[in-house]
């Protein structure tokens, strides 16, 4: 019962006057950047942390509103998928498969409904198994030693590009490539200035927003062009007049239910993420309840299916991120830079330390379903109006934001260039196909990797057979080699397509 | 072949890691010292590039012509516009830039010059005044 005691807790925090109207702003400029065509929810929360340091909120705040950006996002997502047949995202994909068919027969509005209606499911199931099962996990990792946790980041490194990656190898060299440039700057153990090369604007290495804005929305940027020469996008299809009715909206309901609970599994799972519960949640739902082959065409299960999978699992991989620091898939990792640069540690203690922060987080995830399925309704002829906002002038702006945004850190000139070689990095890689993910986790996590084997090696003087004598440790790595080899078989079933 | 080439960049950097690291010193009950870890990474790193030197995926597409030269442009935009940023001040360069990216991105150019000073003027109001952050207000050569 303490859970509930804590959660109310939490909404004392959360529903404060200030905190409300952060989450309903958090809400609105989510949704709206999640709708734009190509800005998906990691440069949307990316490019906006920047901004919530500039209104200089209190770290519970800024966390709840940047959460709320971040849901908003992910609801967004759906509506350039369903007008324009464009994902926002790459769990958005499945999203297309039904919900652009069923807006060309005439039906956007119906799709936009049941696509709400089933994000609002997924996220709530998936808010509720995080009340539930995050306390669990945080009271059985506090018996995590430094070993242990050096297995931890092993594992999310060995499976995090696995389901993802097209290529295992190129997904763990990204994660390689993060790890050394995490360990440019000053080592905080003995203060030798590592790979520096004597410039005094590397001592405090890079600053994980920074790369993040550079990989992502830079990179997309200079993507931009490559993509306009293939063809450019599609019109938009429009939008029919008049609400959904609530009935419609009921409309593959249990497809959803379904969905939730197995995008829910997909997202705790480490690696995982929100790609994997759309993928799975829409073939199970195909296996289930496509009897005379209408998935593809429109069917409304379609849609729910998928949509419920990538919010749940969105949600679920909040769970290994906030017990564990350990971070599942792209935009957890953001949030995870979110936490790191408001100096908030995830990890165990966090629920020990700052439960007020931990609970109102959860809190104002319900608030945010809420908020959500409630803007989203009435307010999605507005939405997709956006959709038509010409492209000359929203990315320029979207670059202006993320450049002030950045300065606005550091004041620094420099900190922009390094900016600027971040996006050029990240444009290579992408064409390569080299996952950008790991490159962040690597960045993000590379310190406490280190200081984790170091500590253990100074326990055991030494010795890394102290690395495998606990057997939380050998648990993890057992763990971590069974899911490679699933790695392995799904990438050689799984067609090639774009990585994000 | 971009693979390959990709492959043996990594692979000198993992190498120079490995040298570079070499210089570093262990400190007292630390028995890894501050070069073991990236040692470890560089290893890895390089037997990975291995893997991508021997067997490359085909090479991606790479665009020429507009496509290249837009790109190259947009780069060179960016930059310029960090570099004058503070001798310029936020309101011109901001102003400048926009324009500039607009027109790359396909405005006309009076359409392009109207956005970018409705850009650089609504940005500066928003963020100084409204959420208080001190930008480089005018150009530097006017005190």
């Amino acid at each position: 019962m303490d859970i509930l005691t804590s959660l109310m807790d939490g909404f004392a925090v959360a529903l404060t006057p200030t905190n409300i109207a952060l989450a309903i702003f958090g809400c609105f400029v989510g949704t709206l950047i999640g709708a734009l065509p190509g800005l998906g929810p990691v440069n949307g929360v990316a490019i906006l942390i920047p901004v919530a340091f500039a209104m200089k909120l209190e770290p519970g705040s800024a966390l709840i509103m940047l959460s709320c950006i971040y849901y908003g996002c992910m609801y967004g997502g759906r509506i350039s998928s369903i007008m324009l047949n464009i994902p926002g995202d790459e769990p958005a994909i499945m999203t297309t498969l039904d919900g652009y068919p069923m807006a060309k027969k005439g039906k956007a509005a119906q799709a936009l409904g049941i696509s709400a209606m089933a994000s609002f499911v997924g996220a709530t199931v998936a808010t509720i198994g995080l009340t539930f099962f995050a306390p669990l996990l945080a009271k059985a990792a506090i018996y995590f030693g430094p070993a242990d946790y050096f297995a931890l980041y092993v594992m999310a490194f060995a499976t995090i590009g696995g389901v993802a990656g097209v290529n295992p190898i190129k997904t763990l060299i990204a994660a390689m490539i993060g790890l050394m440039l995490a360990s440019v700057g000053l080592d905080p153990a003995t203060g030798t200035a590592r790979f520096t090369f004597g410039s005094y604007h590397l001592y405090d290495g890079f600053d994980p927003i920074v790369s993040i804005v550079g990989l992502f929305a830079i990179s997309e940027v200079i993507m931009y062009f490559e993509r306009e020469a293939n063809g450019g996008a599609d019109q938009a299809v429009p939008l029919n007049k008049g609400l959904p009715k609530i009935r419609e909206m009921f409309a593959g309901f249990s497809a959803s239910l379904r969905g939730s609970f197995i995008g829910f599994i997909c997202g705790v799972l480490p690696g995982a993420g929100a790609s994997l519960g759309a993928f799975v949640s829409y073939s199970v739902e195909k296996q289930v309840s496509d009897q005379d082959g209408t998935f593809g065409t429109g069917d409304p299960r379609g849609i729910a299916a998928p949509e419920a999978g990538n919010n749940a699992a969105s949600g679920g991989a909040l769970i290994p991120m906030l017990t564990l620091g350990v971070p599942g898939s792209g935009t957890t990792a953001v949030m995870l830079a979110l936490l790191i640069s408001l100096n908030i540690q995830p990890g165990p203690l966090l629920f020990e330390r700052q439960p007020e922060i931990v609970w109102g987080l959860i809190a104002s995830l319900y608030l945010a379903n809420v908020v959500l399925l409630v803007m989203n309704v009435p307010m999605v002829g507005l939405f997709t109006r956006l959709l038509s906002l010409p492209q000359w002038l929203l990315m320029p702006v979207v670059i202006m934001v993320s450049f002030i945004g950045i300065y606005s850190i550091s004041h620094s000139p420099f900190d922009l260039l390094v900016m600027i070689g971040f996006g050029v990095l990240g444009y290579v890689l992408r064409k390569l196909d080299i996952s950008l993910v790991p490159v962040v986790l690597g960045l993000l996590l590379g310190a406490d990797m280190e200081n984790n084997l170091r500590r253990a090696l100074s326990i055991s003087g030494g010795d890394f057979a102290i690395l495998f004598q606990s057997w939380i440790a050998l648990v993890i790595y057992a763990f971590t080699a069974l899911m490679l080899a699933l790695t392995l078989a799904m990438a050689r079933r799984r067609p090639k397509r774009e990585t994000i | 072949m971009t693979d390959r080439i990709v492959g043996l960049l990594i692979l000198a950097i993992s190498i120079t890691v490995l040298v570079v690291a070499r210089g570093y010193e262990v400190g007292f009950g630390d028995p890894l010292g501050p070069a073991v870890f990236p040692q470890m990474v560089a290893v890895l790193a390089a037997i990975l590039s291995l893997g991508m030197i021997f067997r490359p995926d085909p090479d991606p597409d790479w665009y020429r012509g507009t496509v290249r030269s837009k790109q190259l442009a947009t780069l060179a935009v960016l930059i310029g516009y960090v570099v004058l940023l503070e001798p310029l001040g936020f309101s011109l360069s901001t102003t400048i830039a926009t324009a500039l990216l607009a027109v790359l991105f396909g405005a006309e150019i009076r359409k392009s010059i109207v956005a970018g000073v409705c850009v650089g003027g609504c940005l500066y109001l928003i963020f100084d005044s409204v959420l208080g952050l001190p930008l480089p207000l005018a150009p530097a050569f006017m005190g």
